[in-house]
């Protein structure tokens, strides 16, 4: 026997670890396999001839592909840009990280930033460093959490059982999505419906190609649209079937129905594509950001997202991540910062992954987390799931962090769960769908995921599907539904978030409803972190929420338990 | 199917226009909130009629959950002042599409997908926009898709 065939015991404790499944590979920059320093990413500069940029990071006009040309017409202060390049980059990650700097102070200065130059101030700063920004950057001072409410099987009653207690545990956003697209109209009246049983004026959306989630969103059946995704790359964006002027176009498209919106792009998604022509993931990612700024949209979903095993991949691939969620609310939007889709076999790093942006807040955490088990996310798995419920509530109370959520005894949760149902039952009903019957409605109450429920007839719930789209069924629809079956409340709450399209108030940057029924957004509640003891922390009633757990003991009587 | 609309903003002696209104987002936002006033339907429903006894009584159309040019003029002006000139702008641009049908906003949206239309289309409906809705901030947007189309060789051919 050689020494070098034989192993230890401790390299094979250590083999058994889950991190070593994860997939690491080595920097590759000639192909974009680089997280934020490529030599290949250009030198900032910008040239500026009669109120027109004319050189965009070392490149002439004549030779802008349209994302250069949108960010340089769009995006960039034409009136800012020459002084504010002239500030050394180091000396803006000083201005990101000073307190004694406002909010205000950075974004006089990263409004006239080039991709580039915006780059080249996050190389500057480590994670700690970031998150001390993030913190001062984030747009809406009281941070959110957004979840994922999607069923294996497609499954509305689930989806509206989940969505209710991922409601009621304190989430302002749910999204839902398919495995088979026909059910899109069910799954989403579902999750409309069950997301006001738990808390009223918790916002929904239903992840579908563009075109199809506008005329739901027209329709009522959906409250807001995130998945309007941007690319980094010209031929990339031409394969995602779009450009940045289709993209602002739609929009306005949005904006113009009343209907709040926001786009989606992260880093990895050019280098999966094939197509990111040598740049690092970082510098692509960069300029998805101005694309949106520069379409005049409130706010993205970034942090790799659905890309997140690349960069992941790569060294300080997760550093990237961060500082792609810091320039998004650096540059005034709002960010739902990724934590979403699966990431790590290893607990360790699923937890490390998510406190950059858990511990500074984001205006959503997660974007979203998943409510349901690991196997019924059709997202491809989140990074935390309804498993981590408990995981989460502990941390938020250990760190004094607010991420959202709340522990909520079992009677509450079973009651809603079952609320949800039964008043999806009475939408149905009132919409002439497939019956949900008793026995699903007492399965969904105590179900953790679809293998705990009773199958439906698919065939019939894609008619009916169908039938929803082709009769014109609209969110006022589900009102009258709500109230014929008794549901009062929940209609109430339903009008007031449709009622919303009217005011239009929740177009502006980072806009939420809080249970109040109150518009929140960065508006009316702007960050205004300025050190120690400001901004938001979290206190009275809130803090005294976020100390309830599953188990706590009375400090009195060791035996008895207060939860 | 297309139709001539007819709610350009007139300036009537007398009527308060969205530029007139005098506005500060410190006090004035959420407009739902604390202007309910300025707040109209399309239809020209005020919002504190579209109550739940209203929509059980059948008073209450989808077309009535729409929002206004004119609301979204004033959002505009918000966010302006807020300092988000582009979010400002998206919202004028907003205000303009009101008046097209769904099915004209999203055929307009693919017809602005890479090599999806050639040159001259993309003029007509820029000219279309403009002649038919006023809308002269979208048909801008459009002229200027064709124009990048063409020199990045994304129209169709």
């Amino acid at each position: 026997m050689t020494t070098s065939a034989r192993r230890s015991k401790r390299t094979e404790a250590l083999e058994q670890r889950p991190v070593n499944l994860d997939g690491f590979v080595e920097e590759w920059p000639e192909v974009g396999m680089v997280a934020m320093d490529s030599p290949y990413d250009p030198e900032p500069g910008v040239r500026v001839e009669n109120g027109v940029i004319v050189e965009l990071d070392g490149k002439p006009r004549a030779e802008f592909d349209f994302l250069d040309q949108f960010i340089a017409d769009h995006a960039i202060d034409v009136e800012a840009t020459e002084q504010a390049m002239a500030i050394p980059a180091v000396d803006i990650a000083h201005l990101l990280i000073d307190p004694r700097a406002t909010r205000k102070d950075v974004l006089a200065v990263s409004r006239g930033l080039t991709p580039a130059k915006l780059l080249e101030v996050v190389k500057t700063m480590n994670v700690v460093e970031m998150m001390m920004a993030l913190q001062k950057m984030r747009a809406r001072r009281t941070p959110a959490n957004q979840a994922h409410a999607t069923s294996a099987r497609d499954n509305p009653v689930q989806v509206a059982a989940d969505a209710a207690e991922a409601s009621l545990r304190g989430f302002r956003e749910l999204e839902t999505t398919l495995g088979v697209v026909r059910y899109a109209p069910l799954v989403a009246i579902a999750l409309q419906v069950g997301a006001q049983a738990g808390t009223p004026g918790v916002l929904t959306q239903c992840a579908l190609e563009e075109a199809t989630e506008l005329e739901l969103g027209m329709r009522g059946i959906t409250a807001y649209a995130e998945t309007i995704s941007v690319y980094g790359t010209e031929p990339v964006f031409c394969d995602g079937d779009d450009t940045p002027w289709s993209k602002a176009f739609l929009a306005s498209a949005y904006a113009s129905r009343g209907i709040k919106m926001r786009f989606t792009s992260g880093t990895g998604s050019e280098v999966q594509m094939g197509n990111a022509e040598g740049k690092s993931m970082l510098y692509l990612e960069i300029r998805c950001i101005l694309v949106t700024k520069g379409a005049g949209v409130q706010g993205l979903q970034n942090g790799s997202i659905s890309c997140i095993g690349v960069p992941g991949a790569v060294p300080a691939g997760i550093r990237a991540v961060l500082a792609e969620n810091l320039i998004a609310s650096m540059v005034d939007l709002e960010c739902a910062s990724g934590n979403d889709q699966s990431f790590s076999h290893s607990d360790m790093r699923r937890v490390a992954r998510l406190l950059p942006q858990l511990l500074p807040g984001t205006d959503f955490v997660c974007s979203g987390y998943s409510s349901t088990p690991n196997y019924d996310n059709m997202f491809a798995g989140s990074n935390v799931d309804a498993e981590d419920y408990d995981d989460w509530n502990v941390l938020q109370r250990d760190l004094q962090v607010d991420g959202g959520l709340r522990h909520v005894p079992e009677a509450e949760l079973l009651a809603v769960r079952n609320r949800a149902a039964r008043a999806l039952q009475g939408v149905f009903a009132h919409l002439g769908l497939p019956p949900i019957t008793d026995k699903e409605i007492e399965a969904v109450t105590y179900a953790h995921g679809s293998k705990d429920l009773p199958p439906r007839d698919v065939l019939e719930d894609l008619k009916a599907a169908q039938s929803v789209m082709d009769r014109g069924v609209t969110g006022l629809d589900i009102v009258k539904g709500l109230d014929a079956a008794g549901f009062t409340d929940m209609a109430h709450s339903l009008l007031a978030v449709l009622r919303q399209r009217v005011s239009g108030d929740l177009l502006h940057t980072s806009a939420i409803l809080t249970p109040e029924l109150e518009t929140l957004s960065a508006v009316n509640d702007t960050n205004d972190y300025a050190g120690p003891g400001t901004g938001y922390r979290p206190s009275g009633a809130r803090w005294e929420e976020m100390k309830r757990l599953r188990h706590v003991v009375s400090a009195q009587n060791p035996e008895q338990e207060v939860g | 199917m297309q139709r001539p609309c007819n709610v350009t903003p007139l300036t009537v002696p007398g009527v308060t226009t969205p530029s007139q209104v005098d506005l500060d987002p410190g006090r004035d936002y959420p407009l739902a909130a604390r202007r309910p006033e300025l707040l109209k339907t399309p239809t020209g429903k005020r919002i504190d009629e579209l109550t739940m006894e209203a929509v059980l009584a059948g008073e209450v159309a989808p077309e009535d959950l729409r929002i206004a040019p004119e609301t979204l003029r004033l959002q505009a002006r918000i966010a302006e002042q807020s300092g988000r000139p582009q979010l400002a702008q998206n919202f004028r641009r907003a205000a303009e599409l009101t008046a097209l049908p769904d099915e004209l906003v999203l055929s307009i949206y693919n017809s602005l997908r890479p090599r999806a239309s050639t040159k001259q289309q993309l003029t007509d409906i820029a000219d279309e926009l403009e002649s038919a809705y006023s809308a002269t901030l979208c048909a801008a947007l459009v002229r200027e898709a064709a124009d990048v189309y063409e020199r990045r060789n994304i129209l169709a051919s």
